[in-house]
């Protein structure tokens, strides 16, 4: 079985068994009545079991395959099942649009044509980008091909390009499919990104739509974020950028329910940061802003911001914490603190800011044009307000980071601040359907919470 | 509010405009192309014909021919090539894995092989065979 779509059947199947173990074990996340957001929790979840079901056969003495993914499956079931389901309304009104019927179908087409772009894109070749094959691919087939990752890979000085100080989910997912697939197979693993794609924009749709934003204008939101490329494009296929997107809408929008005292959401917000901080460093760091906007949320009670803050950052540390106690203390190669102190620190400050400027923002100029008159167009909504600070404060990190890059600031830039930026797309774009959404009319009530949309 | 939805509207256009402005219809028919071209052949083939190796096609042949000429167990691998760029080290360290490989390193581990792409011979090294681009040495006892 050496061609492709062999291959790619396997990992759609593999991908489609552990999203359904996932949609029943969402049951303790999401309340009944919300099936797209139980698919596209359930499919999380199913990544999560995916990566998770790796170390712990190994940690067990285990060999990772079928039967110890079943065995893990069983655990997770089995703890969904003990997890009091929480209390949610019964099936949520859903917005009638009479006479709108060809508006939501060519939007339901332009997501569907992006969704076919990205399959094209990322499965065109086995994965290639340079990321890929240096750090997030390269540590997956150890994984697979090792049955763990050796010492080696962090202590041998000459492969610090690798990054060992990056957090393993990404890798132990590959490896997981891998394991699960028989062999490494970098061309069908590619699959995953589109299936990610598809779940991310699920998520978005039906979570707009239970906060009472109009179909056509989720679909409009939606069909936006999948026709966009710098997120979903070949490059970003294999990386970990992908992912992220997924999890910072995840993140989002459970803080969102989180401070409303929707039921599930702490859980559903813990379950995302955790998995922010074991794919990516700055998913801790968002972790952390996601406490800081639930704290500074205002107009809700003090516990519940309190307990969504919790919920955010302590699995978020858990997850870094495992990290740092797998290898030890290893620095971040690509900066240095030191030049804060140093005197050319706002020149490299300047020459950073400039690089933004002049080669990312002035070349997407009609894109950045397109989203100040969406925003302008939208009203005020605390729901949106809180999700755009949730995007604001890592889009801060980026641009100020390339000032402590050791390789120079313009370097950072011109390989990172596009790609690392354009994984916060799907929180933008669903702070901007919430804000559209009183312009349009809203298509019902919120079943958001008890509390309601609080716009 | 008439005002501003005809405002979003606009944004909304532009928006489309400026995302599909990147979907390049020739850029499409050659991945298109190419996947079905390549879907019946091996994944090593398909790396091979794909962005990855298009720096130096014949470096990946070369990796992939010592590759499959190591014997199991084997401890890593070193490579020496002219001129190596961060593309040959990604690419090395990929295709060997889950062995370590390495690059021009400044001093290669006991046990490992050296794998010399062109033409060449290190001293204290003996060839244990020829590959498509280079040879593969083992250390001289």
């Amino acid at each position: 079985m050496t061609g492709l779509f062999p291959s790619l059947a396997a990992v759609a199947g593999i991908l489609l068994a552990a999203g359904a173990l996932g949609f029943f074990a969402a049951g303790a996340l999401v309340p009944a009545g919300r099936p797209g957001e139980r698919v596209a929790w359930g499919f999380l979840l199913g990544l999560y079991l995916l990566a998770g079901f790796v170390p712990m056969t190994l940690a067990a003495g285990g060999r990772p395959g079928w039967l110890a993914f079943a065995a893990a499956a069983i655990l997770v079931l089995a703890a969904s099942r003990a997890a009091r389901r929480p209390a949610g309304p019964e099936a949520p009104p859903r917005g009638v649009e009479r006479g709108r019927a060809g508006v939501v179908l060519v939007f339901r087409a332009a997501v569907a044509g992006g969704v076919l772009l990205y399959l094209l894109r990322a499965l065109t070749e086995p994965m290639w980008a340079v990321d890929f094959l240096a750090i997030w691919g390269w540590k997956g087939k150890v994984i697979f091909g090792a049955r763990g990752l050796p010492p080696w890979t962090w202590t041998t000085p000459e492969l610090a390009f690798t990054h060992p100080e990056y957090p393993v989910g990404l890798p132990l997912l590959d490896a997981g499919i891998a394991f699960l697939l028989g062999r490494w197979d970098d061309h069908a693993l590619a699959l995953l990104y589109p299936a990610i794609q598809v779940a991310t924009l699920l998520l978005l749709v039906c979570w707009l739509e239970r906060r009472g934003v109009r179909r056509s204008v989720a679909l409009a939101s939606a069909a936006a974020l999948a026709l966009f490329e710098p997120l979903y494009r070949a490059f970003t296929t294999g990386m970990a950028e992908v992912p992220l997107a997924l999890l910072l809408l995840a993140i989002g929008v459970s803080l969102v329910d989180a401070v409303e005292g929707d039921p599930g959401a702490n859980r559903r917000l813990a379950l995302a940061a955790l998995g922010a901080a074991a794919l990516k460093n700055e998913g801790l760091f968002v972790a952390g802003a996601a406490a800081l906007v639930a704290l500074l949320w205002r107009g809700r009670p003090l516990r519940r911001r309190a307990g969504a803050a919790l919920a955010a950052i302590l699995p978020a540390l858990a997850a870094a914490a495992t990290q740092r106690l797998r290898t030890g203390p290893l620095p971040l190669r690509d900066f240095r603190a030191g030049f804060l102190l140093e005197p050319g620190f706002g020149g490299r400050m300047a020459l950073g800011l400039r690089t933004i400027a002049t080669e990312v923002l002035l070349p997407a100029w009609p894109l950045l044009a397109a989203l100040v008159l969406l925003a302008a167009a939208g009203r005020r909504t605390a729901d949106a307000r809180g999700l755009l600070a949730l995007a604001a404060l890592p889009l801060f990190a980026y641009a100020m980071l390339p000032a402590f890059c050791v390789w120079g600031p313009d370097w950072l830039v011109r390989t990172a601040f596009a790609r690392t930026s354009a994984a916060l797309a799907p929180l933008l774009a669903a702070a901007l359907a919430l804000r559209l959404s009183p312009v349009f009319g809203r298509s019902g009530e919120s079943t958001g919470s008890a509390a309601g949309p609080a716009a | 509010m008439r005002s501003r939805r005809l405002v979003a509207l606009a944004g909304y256009l532009l928006l489309l405009f400026s995302l599909a402005a990147a979907i390049r219809p020739s850029e499409l028919a050659r991945r298109a192309r190419l996947a079905i071209r390549d879907s019946g052949k091996d994944l090593a083939r398909r790396r091979l014909d794909g962005s990855s190796a298009a720096f130096d096609r014949r470096y990946f042949f070369f990796l992939e021919s010592v590759r499959r000429r190591l014997p199991p167990g084997t401890a890593g691998v070193a490579v020496l090539a002219p001129s190596p760029t961060v593309a040959h080290h990604n690419l090395t360290l990929y295709a060997f894995a889950p062995r370590p490989a390495l690059v021009a390193p400044s001093r290669i581990p006991e046990g490992w092989f050296l794998a010399v792409y062109g033409a060449g011979a290190p001293d204290g090294w003996r060839p244990v065979a020829s590959v498509a681009g280079g040879a593969v040495f083992e250390r001289a006892r």
